[in-house]
């Protein structure tokens, strides 16, 4: 496990360049600091071409005072870098990439690879491919010094060669750093035939790593890319309202060389609270309460988490994740995480499907609260209502404030009873 | 009354179902979908962000089949007619002309969207096969069903033509120019650079962020355009001019060398009414 934090004061980032062209190599920080790490494909002046930029960035920075207050006013002029190694891709990473999905101003995707940050992802059917098309100019001019990396949702070898051929297209490349099976629930579904089509692109030189990603299968499709012996890097949702039991899985993949990057590391964990009318509501109220940086310490935080990917439309969002990467997490962060998941816990169904106990009465105790968030969470009274009268009709008449005591409990802290009353007294 | 009301409210949730019978020949494939914010993740996982960004509320979709052929079609009521023009345009192929059909179309042999009113519509054929008949057909029914708004937001039209590049009209939801003073507004392409715009909520709140953005931009020289308006160069923006008038905030940002920045936002300006 190479994991640093690296201050880029102007002294180190000339000795970066000493040991990227290969003049000298120290222990340990020296390792960690070629952004290609041992199977790089780039050419070592290319590795220092990356590093000019930026140094000119920096330099530009200190020159023009309108460059100064614009872009770096507030951040700190040399970020300091956390790298740490993508599993047996070698491939080293900064800890905080930068997920572009909904990033819709190229120049904050620029600056982030100004600043140094090196891991970049992007999808297929983000924006029908326009997603793509944006990354693609502004990561041209330095492709090799960044690490690219794209998803296919396709289900055939077919259909998802195509996909990757119109990703290497849109994204004006001739290759991929990761190539992902986007969002896969089951293992089953790595299939055969997927996997075939990574290993032809591996082949033909379109793809260095194979790579698939889950949103809230990982339980299920961890295990099964470690096991299918042909997967490099797994993309997971995960943050900090999840389940602990996903920790000893992800040990086990980085322990037999599985890159692991996190995505969802913030909104993700908070949206499906399903309390704010709007994703800008939402980050502007968490951004106030310092939630949004503590909560993506607290994935990277973990040594087993490579790399994450934050969405980030604009420059301040930027500068502040980047802080995640200067300042590990502290109490303080944690504080106001369990406030926040204090305040979401008796309310929000993680719809586990892992209720302790059974309704005797057969009431589907995940499915009727999620009518209620449907209701209570987002006005959609009318859905939540239509869904409940769906249910079989002796359901329907359940009151669960006839019970004594309720017989499924929630190890979240869902107050399960108090909850499905609710929704019997709004929906039924 | 009731009775009355329910019926109303029926038919027009019915107006904005997607239907597979409106094109004679194709039949629904298993049941129809509904989804909204809170599991629309169930549904496309990997992209449902992509829509929560524009103000999604609901998506009622269905599978429709005919020998074979199967289009996924999906209806996705957004928060406002605004909020689905800016899910379509993010998601148009901007190689491809749009077609006025709702506010907003676009039609290609396995795939169609629309926009109309706060509705957004889209319908994907799961063969590779050239459905673009079938599909134009379901794209002209549908929009006939949902009733409501057919013309584009109307900041659209203020950007000058000139030089402007066709179909890139688009709305960014959040952070303009990547900038989070600038919440939420038009970019538009031009050959020589982008033009934006964005509404506050009056003078005084667009006089606030004009205030914030000179701070933000550093070093900044006055110009004379509409209520005020600086001009500055920046490493990201490039060359840039910024306007007030009212309670709109537009510019100019990554000009060519060859172009006047002022000029050009002045243009913007004057077009606004």
């Amino acid at each position: 496990m190479k994991s640093h934090v690296m201050p880029q004061s102007r002294g180190s980032w000339d000795k970066l360049q000493l040991v990227s062209g290969g003049i000298g190599k120290r222990s340990g920080q020296a390792e960690s600091l070629s952004h290609l790490g041992a199977q790089a494909v780039a050419p070592e002046t290319e590795a220092l071409q990356s590093h000019s930029s930026r140094r000119d960035f920096l330099a530009a920075g200190l020159a023009l005072p309108g460059l100064r207050s614009a872009s770096v006013a507030g951040l700190a002029a040399e970020p300091a870098l956390q790298y740490r190694t993508l599993g047996r891709t070698g491939l080293k990473v900064t800890t905080v990439g930068f997920g572009c999905m909904i990033t819709s101003d190229p120049s904050v995707i620029q600056r982030a690879a100004d600043l140094g940050i090196n891991y970049f992802d992007t999808a297929r059917v983000y924006g029908r491919g326009n997603n793509e098309r944006m990354v693609g100019a502004v990561l041209k001019s330095r492709r090799k010094s960044v690490i690219l990396s794209s998803k296919s949702q396709a289900r055939s070898k077919q259909a998802a060669l195509a996909d990757l051929d119109a990703s290497l297209r849109e994204l004006g490349t001739d290759y991929l750093d990761v190539w992902c099976i986007h969002d896969r629930t089951r293992g089953e579904e790595i299939t055969d035939e997927l996997l075939e089509a990574q290993q032809i692109a591996k082949k033909d030189g379109k793809i260095r790593f194979a790579g698939v990603s889950t949103h809230r299968g990982q339980a299920s499709v961890i295990p099964a890319a470690l096991k299918c012996g042909k997967i490099d890097v797994v993309i997971s949702g995960y943050n900090f309202a999840m389940d602990k039991d996903l920790d000893p899985v992800l040990e086990s993949a980085h322990q037999a060389g599985l890159g692991l990057v996190a995505m969802k590391v913030m909104a993700g964990g908070f949206r499906n609270a399903s309390y704010y009318p709007t994703t800008n509501e939402l980050r502007s109220q968490l951004k106030r309460e310092g939630a949004l940086l503590a909560a993506l310490k607290w994935a990277i935080r973990n040594p087993y988490i490579h790399s994450s990917i934050p969405s980030m439309v604009d420059m301040d969002q930027l500068d502040e994740n980047l802080k995640a990467m200067a300042s590990p997490f502290t109490e303080a962060d944690q504080k106001i995480l369990s406030a926040r998941l204090e305040q979401i816990r008796p309310l929000y169904c993680r719809m586990c499907n892992r209720c302790e106990g059974t309704c005797p009465k057969g009431m589907p105790v995940p499915d009727v609260l999620r009518y209620l968030t449907y209701a209570e969470g987002y006005g959609q009274f009318a859905l939540g209502r239509e869904k409940f009268l769906e249910l079989p009709s002796e359901v329907q008449k359940i009151r669960c404030d006839l019970c004594p005591s309720c017989s499924v409990s929630c190890s979240f802290g869902v107050k399960v009873a108090e909850r499905l009353i609710r929704a019997q007294e709004l929906l039924a | 009354m009731r009775l009355f009301l329910l019926l109303a409210v029926s038919l027009s949730l019915a107006a904005q179902t997607p239907d597979c019978s409106l094109v004679p020949g194709w039949g629904q494939q298993g049941p129809a979908r509904t989804y909204v914010a809170d599991d629309l993740f169930e549904y496309m996982d990997g992209n449902a962000e992509g829509y929560l960004i524009y103000h999604f509320v609901k998506m009622q979709g269905v599978t429709c089949q005919l020998a074979g052929n199967t289009i996924v079609f999906d209806v996705s009521e957004m928060e406002d007619p605004e909020a689905a023009y800016g899910i379509f345009a993010a998601n148009r192929d901007p190689r491809i002309a749009t077609e006025k059909i709702g506010m907003a179309s676009q039609i290609q042999p396995r795939r169609a969207v629309f926009c109309k009113d706060k509705y957004y519509v889209e319908l994907a054929v799961n063969q590779e096969k050239d459905l673009s008949v079938p599909l134009r057909a379901f794209v002209t029914a549908m929009e006939k069903r949902i009733s409501g708004r057919t013309a584009l937001p109307e900041a659209i039209s203020w950007f000058p033509t000139d030089k402007l590049v066709r179909d890139s009209i688009r709305l960014v939801p959040e952070s303009v120019l990547g900038l989070r003073l600038l919440k939420r507004g038009y970019i538009a392409q031009y050959e020589y650079g982008k033009g934006f715009l964005v509404a506050e909520s009056s003078p005084e709140a667009a006089a606030e962020v004009m205030t914030k953005l000179r701070a933000r931009i550093g070093q900044t020289e006055p110009a004379r355009i509409a209520d005020d308006a600086f001009r500055a160069t920046d490493r990201y923006l490039g060359r840039l001019a910024f306007f007030r008038k009212g309670r709109y905030i537009g510019g100019f940002a990554n000009l060519a060398e060859s172009q006047n920045a002022t000029t050009l936002a002045s243009g913007l300006a004057a077009r606004i009414p």
